[in-house]
């Protein structure tokens, strides 16, 4: 419990961290771009709302610290201003509509290629000099040396321009409206291969590779001896025994990790032009839609932050010497 | 100490007088080593390191790809055919004679874009690499000098930036600040220097834990000598696997934000060659040879990095490395048995062990080999002997010279690169080694158990104690889960620790627990010989009393042989109906135990007793292994006395080499 608390603490720290540097950006940095933004856009708002923007982004008379606070508050009650390339949709409400598609994309295949990636290196390590010893990770680690977007260039190019097997772009078929229907589902599913193919193939490697390294050492403890001595069958030794520890530290580096998962995803996103935040990430930077970068950013920041949170949790159901200490 | 070492070189005396200490050094302090051996507990030295990775595969391979880069990136200027920047009118070409790689569609050459790009992302990444590494190290190796407060704010620091996620504090971060090349870097430098720090940090942590950090401080030198000279040497290979990671996230990150149009457009480098081959919309009209190049070459240097960084992890941990298929620990093909008049003793000692019944456990000329590529290393030679029913065999020697290796290839759970290349193994006259896997493991733990040395390695961590014994019945019986507790609980009580213990984890158990925990598991199923691997080496004297008593119940009760490997000379002979010492791979005396404490006739034998002293009587001076006792070229033994076996020896004083 109180390893729990410590954690959640510090991901508040973290949070805090990044909600200042969100205060802290449009305030120091050189050259200006809030001015640019307003000077851009301003005849279309509402008087209150450049009043809010206003002080969102520092162009504000008030002291620095009052402002601090003002911004914490807005953070924390949701107040993150007007979209601007989306006018005048609040931020909020534009993340809302987008975070589904993201999650959907990458929660598809993170769990993917974690799964298969650590069964994989699980086996590798097994059987040391077999085929996937020894051939699969020079592959992996060359496939997962490319540019994620790249590679979704590639899929995009040769599956969806010259087969034609998939769609090219967005998450569902234009024309379509979300329902529950199986029409729809598998519209949807079949949006989602090429992205997250691209996805899993890119990061596949990396939890082969540390799984199977973790393992090597694992195997090399003496209660895997002593299991063999044991008599007990392989497989149970070898998961019961060995993968159940060595997927401590795996666990640990899965949460450190989701940040590059998440980068990686947006790419993604971008090229297959599929509606989620990342894509809208872009689409903000370009249209110099600085409330809505921010607030994605934050979005994605609590995000990794609280799967890394439950990342925690469990790793104290699985470690029986954390739960006690 | 490992057997490889051991038996080669520095056996006997501690042989590295007046340097630094190093772990295991002396014989009656170290544990014995168990196979394989694994790599030394002191980091590589940097030359070593070099000179390795020049031979490693994957590093030449990854340097040759990266100097053809570096040149590439260099000659651009020759190389190119013409100005990158040129735009033409003929856009959107397929490669040719004239334009290698085809032309963009504003009617670039795409070769000459590439060549040229090479410099910009090689650059930038390279410069990435060394400022984040650069920074890494600096707060790494702080936090662990430092300490205290310093570390908590440092550690916070770096986990706070590795928690936010790279790519959109990235793009936050490029958006803000005016575009640019330099932008580029100073974002990049600023989100990649955590990940360093905190490898570095742990690592300088247990470095600085080390004697000879110790022995600097000691002698008054300053926080950046000990930091820059003592410290950082010894991390040269995590240093370097860890520039190399940052160079990788530097290029690939380089081109993705350069992707997304937040660098400089106007320079040519990978990055901005895709995003105008991207916005130009290459792939709809099917002009991959745009984006193809660039991608290919990003892919191609990280690619090169990530297979030296992956020679380096090898280099210095060699189990990484990808081991040829072998079936371990089993006879290797053309092993005969090894010719030697060995086999004569083991009657001798076997028809002499004074109960007269059929021996349990029949070892003859048994020969394990540690091969390694270089060299191979003998680490049981011939070794023969024989257990009979409820007899205790002792087997005494100093760490290294093969008691383990023995006692694991009796139960066949020799690794890699331990091979049994001679000899036999029988127990109740079955051939353990010929035994075809399904047999193997159920003669296992069934017929022989093995109490190992360290009772905290022995036990899984994650599982109950409860749960492990219960997997020795529901393998070998089939009795139910609760039918199986039961009996555990059973067991559990044999050894006098109450039944609710089975809920226990490991870790809340003591050392001693631990070990009776283990002890009650290696009678789970009454087998017929317990193997015992210095089982109270890790204890302190009170508790190896206790031990060591429970052990002598649970034998008159049970009535199992005993294989007892220690290097405790006193423990042996008092527990020891039979004993043998063992000296590099091979036996050099075996008589009953009393014979042995009355007339020891090796010299090794003597100096092993004389390594000990008694604890009682009147003081005397100890002759231990200390004088340098080494022995090379030990003959078969020879019977001097009823049942006394001894391997020829010249008398004591000729045979010892000065240290």
């Amino acid at each position: 419990m109180h390893f729990v608390l410590r954690r959640l603490g510090f991901y508040l720290l973290a949070f805090w961290v990044s909600i200042t540097l969100n205060f802290l950006l449009p305030r120091f940095m050189p050259g200006d771009p809030v001015s640019r933004m307003f000077a851009r856009s301003q005849s279309r708002m509402t008087p209150e709302q450049i009043l809010q923007l206003r002080q969102l982004f520092g162009v504000d008379d008030r002291p620095l610290w009052q402002q601090y606070l003002d911004y914490l508050g807005n953070v924390f009650t949701g107040e993150m201003g007007v979209s601007i390339s989306r006018f005048p949709t609040p931020v909020v409400e534009v993340i809302a509509g987008q975070i589904g598609w993201t999650l959907l994309l990458g929660g598809t295949a993170l769990l993917i290629a974690v799964v298969v990636g650590n069964l994989l290196g699980i086996l590798a390590a097994w059987r040391r000099g077999g085929f996937l010893d020894s051939m699969l990770p020079p592959v992996l680690v060359f496939v997962g040396s490319f540019p994620y977007f790249w590679l979704a260039m590639g899929a995009l190019y040769l599956f969806g321009v010259s087969f034609g097997w998939f769609p090219l772009r967005h998450a569902f078929s234009a024309g379509s409206s979300p329902a529950w229907t199986g029409e729809f589902v598998s519209d949807v599913a079949l949006h989602l291969v090429l992205p997250a193919v691209t996805i899993v193939v890119v990061s596949i490697g990396g939890w082969m590779l540390a799984m199977r390294n973790t393992m090597i050492a694992t195997n090399a403890e003496d209660y895997i001896v002593m299991a063999e001595a044991k008599g007990l069958r392989p497989g149970r030794i070898m998961f019961r025994y060995a993968a159940r520890n060595a997927m401590l530290p795996a666990v640990t580096s899965f949460g450190m990790s989701l940040g590059f998962v998440v980068g990686g995803a947006l790419l993604t996103e971008v090229v297959f032009a599929y509606p989620g935040v990342g894509y809208q990430l872009l689409a903000a930077v370009q249209g110099l839609d600085y409330p809505l970068m921010q607030g994605i950013f934050l979005t994605i920041t609590a995000a990794v932050l609280i799967v890394n949170f439950l990342v925690d949790i469990v790793y104290v159901r699985l470690d029986p010497r954390v739960r006690v200490s | 100490m490992s057997v490889t070492e051991s038996t080669s070189a520095s056996l006997g005396a501690p042989s590295g007088v007046g340097s630094r200490p190093t772990p295991n050094a002396r014989p009656d302090l170290a544990s014995d080593a168990s196979p394989p051996p694994g790599p030394a507990g002191r980091p590589a030295p940097r030359r070593g390191l070099l000179r390795s990775l020049f031979r490693n595969r994957k590093a030449t391979v990854g340097v040759g790809i990266l100097l053809l880069f570096g040149a590439l990136a260099l000659l651009a200027p020759l190389l190119a055919p013409g100005d990158p920047m040129v735009i033409t009118d003929a856009g959107s070409q397929a490669p040719s004679a004239e334009h290698l790689l085809g032309t963009t569609a504003k009617g670039q050459d795409v070769l000459a874009l590439t060549l040229w790009g090479a410099r910009s992302s090689l650059a930038v990444g390279l410069l990435v690499g060394l400022a984040a590494t650069l920074v890494g190290v600096t707060v790494g190796l702080a936090a662990a000098y430092f300490g205290k407060v310093t570390d908590d704010f440092l550690s916070l620091v770096t986990n706070v930036f590795l928690l936010l996620p790279g790519l959109p504090l990235l793009v936050v971060l490029a958006a803000f600040l005016p575009p640019g090349t330099g932008t580029v870097i100073v974002v990049l430098i600023v989100t990649g220097w955590a990940g360093a720090a905190r490898v570095l940090r742990s690592l300088a942590l247990s470095i600085r834990a080390k004697d000879f950090v110790a022995a600097a401080t000691v002698t008054g030198e300053g926080p950046g000598w000990i930091m820059f000279r003592e410290i950082l040497p010894n991390m040269a290979s995590i240093v370097m696997s860890t520039f190399l990671g940052v160079v990788i996230f530097g290029i690939g990150s380089q081109a993705g934000l350069e992707f997304l149009g937040l660098g400089d457009i106007s320079v040519v480098s990978w990055g901005t060659n895709l995003y105008w081959a991207s916005n130009d919309g290459a792939l709809m009209v099917g002009a991959w040879w745009a984006f193809l190049p660039s991608g290919l070459c990003i892919a191609l240097v990280a690619f090169a990095l990530a297979l030296l960084n992956y020679a380096v992890d090898e280099v210095t941990n060699p189990r990484l490395r990808v081991p040829r298929r072998r079936r371990a620990g089993v006879r290797a093909p053309g092993g005969g048995t090894a010719v030697s008049g060995a086999a004569e003793a083991v009657t001798g000692p076997a028809g002499a062990n004074g109960h007269g019944a059929a021996p349990v456990l029949e070892v003859r000329d048994l020969t394990v080999e540690y091969r390694s590529e270089n060299r191979t290393v003998v680490g049981a030679d011939r070794v023969s002997f024989t257990i009979g029913e409820g007899e205790v065999f002792g087997l005494a020697g100093e760490s290294g010279c093969g008691k383990s290796t023995v006692a694991h290839a009796i139960m066949r759970l020799l690794r890699e690169p331990a091979v049994i290349t001679g000899g036999s193994v029988r127990f109740c006259g079955r051939d353990v080694l010929a035994m075809p896997d399904d047999e193997l493991r159920s003669h296992r733990w069934r017929d022989v158990a093995m109490v190992f040395q360290s009772a905290m390695n022995s036990l899984n961590p994650v599982m109950t104690i409860g749960d492990q014994i219960v997997d020795v019945f529901t393998t070998h019986e089939r009795v139910s889960r609760t039918e199986a507790r039961r009996r555990a609980g059973d067991l559990l009580e044999l050894v006098k620790i109450e039944r609710s213990r089975l809920r226990a984890y490991p870790h809340q158990l003591s050392g001693g627990m631990r070990q009776r925990v283990v002890i009650a598991m290696a009678v789970a199923l009454r087998p017929r010989l317990l193997i015992m691997d210095e089982p109270t080496t890790a204890l302190d004297v009170v508790v190896q009393q206790e031990i060591m008593s429970q052990i002598a119940d649970l034998r008159r009760e049970l009535g199992f042989a005993v294989l007892f490997i220690t290097h405790d000379m006193s423990l042996m002979i008092e527990l020891s109906d039979r004993m043998a010492v063992m000296y590099g791979g091979r036996f050099v005396e075996s008589a009953p135990a009393a014979t042995i404490l009355a007339e020891p006739r090796h010299p090794y034998t003597r100096a092993l007793m004389n390594a000990f002293p008694p604890l009682t009587g009147p003081r005397t001076e100890l002759r231990g292994l200390a004088e340098g006792v080494r022995f090379t070229g030990i003959g078969d033994l020879v019977e001097v006395a009823g049942g006394h076996w001894v391997a020829p020896h010249d008398e004591p004083h000729d045979q010892e080499v000065p240290a």
